[in-house]
């Protein structure tokens, strides 16, 4: 076995054409996802693409109205990418739960499942009779995963809240950019990103807890509060020099050099994490008496402002006549940080992402081929995987609603004639596509 | 129901008391089963990974080289507290600090023996380094089957570029990511500093890694539970933050288009941008038709929801629309200062229902104004540690309320191997003259 080379061997383990030959993390752990937008919706997918049971529980006819949100108002077969990239391998159903026979269907399904995500505005699931405290006691063994801008008691609980808000207060704005400019919106959800991640995390540990005691629990987690618990050492920073963290753009003022720097062609990030990678910086820049200046020889010399501000002028200076690649090529040789700033495109054509899966092919029954990006962590023995995409509004009702709660499809006849249950109106976002033969896709009961 | 509760029991109180995190000692911690170890090196990531392991009640033993991980020299101007870095600092929480030299054989035993008693190890060397030493997943498998080994880096330990050698970073998680590509200013006719693909300020690169590797043991963990097994975790930290860079990917495909950076604008929903106000900026969004037409009313302009330019957000998500509705907003926002465009805000919408109520404001806030902000500390966000090593300070609580097994914030950090002597005795049997020793020959 040790005659094997280490990336051969770590090739086979984690083959992406074996995944489907491998057991699943979240197996027999059924979701009930109650959400809208993105908040909620990426909790849901993270769990959903480690094989979790998620039902997608949406409002009949329009349903989540991230559905409507499109790049430049464009849909792909009356879907939109902005829906599809975080709705991966889920039931989507519909029940009106603040009826009284669609509250009767949500405690039902509670009593089948292990974990329910909300994100609607903090109190409203339980004034309408389907908060923690209903549903725990038709289910004490509820995870209940509640998301929201503020959490579930603060001062702020009755504003709504989107990414950017949490962006914009959590002081994660005024760190990012350069100075003397209008403060930067992140071109990225990462509010409601990272806070999906913090509940994913906790829901975890809340299973973990539950396989141990039986108990469920309910969980709290704010968008805002996220962000600011990544915020590395701004808060130790502030607090013991007294002074405000400024904006430095593309400049590490905490590792240095670290830095996004213009090549001939292209953008790229270079770094040096330790005296030895600064030293092969040096010798691939020709200059290797910098590494022994006393200016540059320690990681806490080459912090102090200037010698930080001299450093990245150098090594700006040095990348903007060589190309991106070749310093790539230099950072291989000489062993340094270096990465080529990529777009969509690099992506898609990435050789190395695509034998890990991260960037992942695969056929939906209804929409055809599609590539997304595959789950986050790689896990050798139980990984995760992609499915399928997201569906048309209510595309599993009759699957979900016959095989969890045994209804008739008599039944099923009268709750969607209450408008209780329902499938998609006549509307892209919402619809199949145009030429949908009615049958691709549908999973019989 | 909830009609037949009693109006005193509400919800917000409710909640509150079952989470508050003021109470969480009282109460039992959701991972206090699992012992991990914490071998990364100069790479926040692990730490950050740790971290939320510990928060949750893990029992953390962070294994440092005997000069102490480079790490600790990561911090703003090369600043330290009794000789560590702020980062450092920051996500040194609840954890264990002991020394060894992975460099020596003695050593490699000792680290062994150690794995041997071990739920999870995290490390961040290069790929195959920890494999070289003998102490790669392969090679503790044999002697620990239960065992979940977490890897760290920016490029993974399999596919072709991981054989590459070339080292990971934070900068590079963020720049492979694709993040640093649509974030910032685009370009402007004449080449600037600042309108160019740009980095976001804080540690993102690591703080994804770390949180993805958290999820990835947990969810190893569970299937640990089921089948008695343990396996290997792989975790690009660039891959991390794909996961979360929206329909960049799906676009491509459908659509051939490569989403680039804009600034405050954006392709999908608009207005959802940062305006001008007197002395500050706020966030304000009203993206659906039925929020658009309020936010109209609230500037003054209701004619504008009839405008040809603005009347579906098809027609508003047009760069040039963009730009038109951005200088109307500002033309109104720029009258105020930014506290009273907030409350103007909030006071319209409390009058609205539903859609029609989905106008939403935040004030850009400075950290040094965030930390002032009462309701953090209400809710645990900021705490005060009185440390008995690095006295008192305050840094960022865990960010999850939970009403059976609230994380918490137990202490800070500790010195280069403040915790040899307990857990070399603990979990070796190795006693104050055996200690010496191995200190004598440098592996501790």
């Amino acid at each position: 076995m040790e005659e094997q080379s280490y990336f051969d061997w770590s090739d086979a383990l984690f083959a992406v054409a074996k995944i489907f030959g491998k057991p699943e993390a979240l197996k027999g752990v059924r979701v009930l996802e109650l959400c809208t937008r993105v908040f909620g919706p990426v909790t849901a997918d993270l769990l959903a693409e480690f094989g979790a049971e998620v039902i997608k529980i949406e409002l009949p006819g329009v349903g989540d109205l991230m559905r409507y949100v499109a790049p430049r108002g464009f849909f792909w077969q009356n879907i939109s990418p902005a829906f599809t990239h975080m709705n991966h391998n889920k039931y989507h159903v519909t029940i009106d739960i603040r009826t009284p026979e669609g509250g009767e269907l949500l405690r039902a399904l509670v009593a089948k499942s292990t974990v329910l995500i909300e994100n609607f505005r903090a109190g409203s699931m339980d004034s309408w009779g389907v908060g923690y405290r209903d549903l725990s006691a038709v289910n004490p063994g509820l995870i209940y995963q509640a998301n929201s801008g503020f959490g579930q008691w603060s001062v702020y609980k009755d504003r709504p809240s989107y990414d950017a808000t949490s962006q914009a207060m959590s002081g994660f704005s005024a760190i990012t950019g350069f100075p003397g400019r209008t403060p930067l919106k992140t071109g990225i959800w990462i509010g409601d990103c990272t806070g999906a991640l913090f509940a994913a995390i906790g829901i975890m540990a809340a299973l973990h807890h539950r396989r141990k005691t039986g108990q469920g629990q309910l969980l709290d987690v704010s968008q805002a509060e996220g962000l600011i618990r990544t915020l590395d050492w701004t808060w130790l920073y502030q607090t013991i020099t007294q002074k405000e963290r400024a904006l430095y753009g593309n400049r590490d003022i905490s590792c240095s050099p670290s830095g996004v720097f213009r090549s001939r062609e292209g953008f790229i990030a270079i770094a040096a994490l330790d005296d030895q990678q600064f030293a092969g910086l040096c010798r691939a820049m020709q200059r290797p008496e910098l590494a022994a200046d006393s200016r540059f020889s320690t990681v806490t010399a080459r912090l102090a402002e200037d010698h930080n501000r001299a450093l990245y002028k150098m090594v700006a200076e040095w990348a903007v006549a060589l190309d991106a690649a070749e310093i790539e090529k230099l950072a291989e040789s000489h062993g340094f940080a270096a990465q080529r700033v990529v777009n969509a495109r690099d992506h898609y054509h990435d050789e190395h992402l695509r034998q890990r899966g991260a960037v992942c092919e695969f056929d939906d029954p209804l929409y055809g081929k599609v590539v997304e990006y595959g789950p986050g962590p790689k896990l050798s023995e139980s990984p995760g995987r992609m499915r399928w995409l997201a569906k048309p509004v209510g595309f599993h009702n009759s699957y979900i609603f016959r095989t969890l709660l045994n209804l008739t499809e008599e039944r099923l006849r009268q709750l969607t004639e209450k408008q209780v249950i329902g499938t998609w109106v006549d509307r892209v976002g919402a619809k199949p596509p145009d030429d949908w033969n009615g049958r691709d896709g549908i999973i019989q009961p | 129901m909830s009609d037949d509760r009693d109006p005193k029991d509400s919800w917000y109180d409710w909640a509150r008391e079952q989470t508050d995190p003021r109470k969480a000692s009282r109460k039992p911690e959701a991972l206090d089963d699992l012992l991990v170890l914490d071998i990364s090196y100069g790479n926040v990531g692990g730490l950050v990974c740790s971290s939320m392991l510990a928060e949750l009640g893990a029992q953390v033993i962070r294994i440092e080289p005997p000069a102490g991980d480079v790490a600790r020299d990561y911090s703003p101007f090369g600043l330290a507290h009794q000789g560590t870095g702020f980062g450092y600092l920051a996500e040194g929480r609840n954890k264990y600090h002991i020394t060894l030299d992975l460099q020596k054989s003695a050593s490699r035993e000792i680290f062994a023996t150690l794995a041997k008693h071990a739920d999870v190890i995290i490390e961040t060397y290069q790929p195959g380094v920890m494999d070289s030493w003998g102490l790669g997943y392969r090679q503790l498998r044999e002697i620990n089957p239960r065992l979940i080994y977490a890897a760290l880096g920016t490029y993974g330990q399999f596919g072709p570029r991981a054989r590459s050698g070339r080292p990971g970073s934070e900068i590079s998680n963020q720049a492979y990511s694709g993040l640093v590509h649509i974030n910032g200013e685009p370009e402007h006719l004449e080449p600037t500093e600042y309108g160019v693909p740009t980095k976001v300020g804080s540690w993102y690169g690591w703080y994804a890694e770390g949180m993805f590797a958290a999820y990835g043991i947990l969810l190893a963990l569970n299937f640990r539970t089921d089948t008695g097994k343990g396996q290997m975790v792989d975790v690009s930290g660039a891959e991390c933050i794909m996961k979360f860079i929206d329909y960049n990917l799906s676009w491509f495909h459908m659509d051939g288009k490569v989403k680039n950076r804009l600034g405050n604008y954006d392709i999908a929903v608009f207005p959802y941008t940062f305006i001008r106000c007197q002395e500050g900026y706020t966030f304000l969004a009203a993206y659906n038709d039925e929020a658009f037409e309020t936010l109209m009313e609230i500037i003054e302009r209701p004619e504008m929801a009839q405008d040809p330019r603005f009347s579906s957000f098809q027609h508003r998500t047009t760069v040039e629309n963009e730009e038109a509705l951005q200088f109307l907003l500002e033309e109104w926002s720029l009258r105020y200062p930014v506290d009273e465009v907030i409350q103007r805000v909030q006071e319209a919408i409390s009058k609205k229902e539903g859609r029609a109520a989905a106008v939403v404001t935040g004030k850009v806030t400075q950290p040094a104004d965030v930390i002032q902000e009462q309701n953090w500390w209400d809710r645990g966000v900021f705490q005060k540690v009185n440390d008995p090593t690095y006295g008192e300070l305050t840094l960022q609580g865990p960010a999850w309320k939970m009403s059976q097994t609230p994380p918490r914030l137990k202490w800070l950090c500790r010195p280069i191997g403040a915790d040899n002597a307990f857990i070399y005795l603990k979990y070796l049997g190795l006693g104050s003259s055996q200690l010496a020793a191995l200190k004598q020959e440098g592996v501790i």
